[in-house]
């Protein structure tokens, strides 16, 4: 948990210090607010993903059939390679697709 | 000892009682080289995310083996078969132990975390509300 605060992006690490959804910066400007991305596996206590359940990979393929990305996402770095390998693995079985038009 | 995943889909031409027979004789070959069955799920019929040889449809089933070999010999027949048109043969035991680790890890961090984020976050916001204001005006 504690890398995945180091490693977050930008807006959601000063987000984080702040505490408050006001974001008032010392000297920086004021960006739009953005809500704070946790990772779903973290918060759920999933370890295992599997690649059989479908409904929660569901949740991380946008229409395009892709991958989405941890930025968007807000997944942990260690969630999101297994996720992705999960993913994957589900496309091989056709569980999900590789490309959706 | 290792756990495997094996997941196949018949093709939906084959009639019931053959599937009933081919599922019986793969559960065969793979326990006849040491490997026992824990768990087996039908899913039956099921829409593939994709047509495989034309197919739209696939019946689904699911073993789960512990073996300490190789399930190779399951693996041959399985390709050899026109029967089935997908097959997959996962080793899953790594991944558990790996899972039960983090969940035990996981309790430590999270009563490490609220600790420090609450004597920072008033005195972060006591000082920076001076000049934030002094800003806006």
């Amino acid at each position: 948990m504690a890398t995945q605060m180091r490693r977050s992006g930008p807006g959601e690490g000063r987000q984080g210090q702040q505490g408050g959804p006001g974001g008032q910066q010392g000297g920086k400007k004021k960006f739009f607010y953005r809500r704070k991305r946790v990772c779903k596996f973290c918060v759920e206590k999933i370890e295992y993903i599997d690649f059989k359940d479908v409904k929660t990979l569901q949740q991380f393929i946008p229409e395009r059939g892709k991958i989405l990305p941890r930025r968007i996402s807000g997944t942990c770095a260690l969630h999101q390679r297994k996720l992705q390998n999960a993913i994957k693995r589900a496309r091989i079985a056709a569980l999900l697709p590789f490309a959706t038009d | 000892m290792r756990t495997y995943e094996v997941l196949f889909i018949l093709s939906p031409q084959v009639p019931e009682e053959e599937t009933a027979s081919l599922i019986t004789d793969f559960k065969r070959v793979a326990e006849s080289t040491g490997a026992k069955l824990t768990n087996e799920e039908a899913w039956g019929r099921r829409r593939l995310a994709y047509p495989i040889q034309k197919f739209t449809e696939g019946n689904y089933h699911l073993f789960v083996f512990d073996s300490d070999g190789s399930l190779s010999e399951l693996d041959r027949r399985m390709r050899n078969s026109d029967r089935i048109l997908r097959h997959m043969i996962v080793r899953t035991d790594l991944d558990h132990k790996r899972a039960e680790k983090l969940a035990k890890r996981n309790p430590k961090k999270e009563r490490v975390r609220p600790a420090p984020a609450f004597p920072a976050s008033p005195e972060q916001q006591v000082p920076e509300a001076g000049p934030a204001a002094v800003e806006g005006e």
